[in-house]
């Protein structure tokens, strides 16, 4: 297990890739972003996006996912006070290989509970033409190494 | 999940957006399975999916993840507020905090307020608009908020 001191500021996290599938895209809309754009392909052509896309929820649960399998799982997570900025810079499509990285930003103990500390990171999600797809700006909380004893 | 009936629509166009009005955009009960669910799928962290180790954590019993708190608010903003004909998507999100955990049981209903409203520049018959979104549960305590930013068409482009 890994704790809030193994975190640097300047730490870079590279995660495996990950491809999504038109079937996943269309399930996660169906129950939580019913858009015409994430549902069906003939409207979708018509729309802005030129095609089915994924629901920009749907890229950042994949997101949270790559995050937990690779990072976030080694470490003592106590969770996240939240996310600072997100964008969808450009959609995602069935298909599409997904890459992401993050740089630690800050690493922050906290003055009120000594068990516990915060850490901002930087991510950027991109495609597999290696355009940016999504960036991120989040915190995360993490517990401190127990004393030796 | 339970959609609920579907509201009538209100901000539709551009046209029909109001800086500073607000309104309440649905509500919906998580429970236990739907929460392991989601987590399994998206955020398999230990307090999300696994009771017994999360009665063990700082959270003292399971928890949803934040994103479907989040993915949860999403649906009901489709259900009530969005029209698909004016919707353009969104390019993001700003400040938001999970300021409480949302247990199983708990039932989170979301309110919507518009900040501010600007016609694209470059594109005519175009707008973005700015909403601070807010979960409360069953307490009335503020359990998720952010501000997300919406684009859409004008019912009338100029």
């Amino acid at each position: 297990m890994k704790y809030l001191e193994d975190f640097t500021v300047g730490q870079v996290f590279t995660y495996p890739p990950r491809t999504v599938s038109e079937d996943e895209i269309i399930a996660f809309a169906r129950e939580y972003d019913p858009q015409p754009f994430h549902l069906d392909k003939e409207a979708a052509k018509q729309s802005l996006f030129g095609g089915l896309c994924a629901s920009g929820w749907h890229t950042a649960g994949m997101m949270m996912r790559m995050l937990v399998d690779n990072m976030i799982g080694k470490y003592a997570s106590m969770g996240s006070p939240g996310v600072d900025q997100l964008r969808w810079v450009k959609p995602v499509f069935p298909g599409d290989t997904l890459q992401l990285s993050g740089e630690v930003l800050e690493v922050r103990p906290s003055q009120s509970k000594p068990d516990r500390g915060v850490i901002t990171s930087r991510y950027e999600m991109k495609n597999q033409k290696g355009e940016t797809v999504l960036t991120m700006q989040a915190k995360g909380m993490y517990g401190r190494r127990p004393a030796q004893g | 999940m339970a959609a609920g009936r579907r509201k009538a629509k209100t901000m539709q166009y551009f046209e029909d957006i109001h800086p500073g009005s607000a309104r309440e955009i649905g509500n919906h009960t998580f429970s236990e399975d739907a929460i392991i669910a989601f987590a399994r799928q998206f955020d398999p962290q230990p307090f999300h999916i696994d009771p017994a180790a999360a009665k063990r954590s700082a959270f003292g019993g399971i928890i949803a993840s934040g994103w479907h708190t989040a993915a949860t608010v999403m649906r009901m903003i489709v259900d009530s507020a969005i029209e698909v004909e004016a919707s353009l998507g969104s390019p993001g999100f700003d400040d938001l905090a999970w300021l409480k955990p949302v247990r199983p049981g708990d039932t989170i209903r979301a309110r919507m307020t518009c900040i501010d409203k600007t016609p694209s520049r470059s594109r005519p018959g175009i707008g973005s608009a700015r909403f601070l979104i807010e979960a409360f549960n069953q307490n009335d305590e503020l359990v998720m908020r952010y501000t997300s930013i919406g684009i859409m068409r004008f019912r009338n482009p100029a």
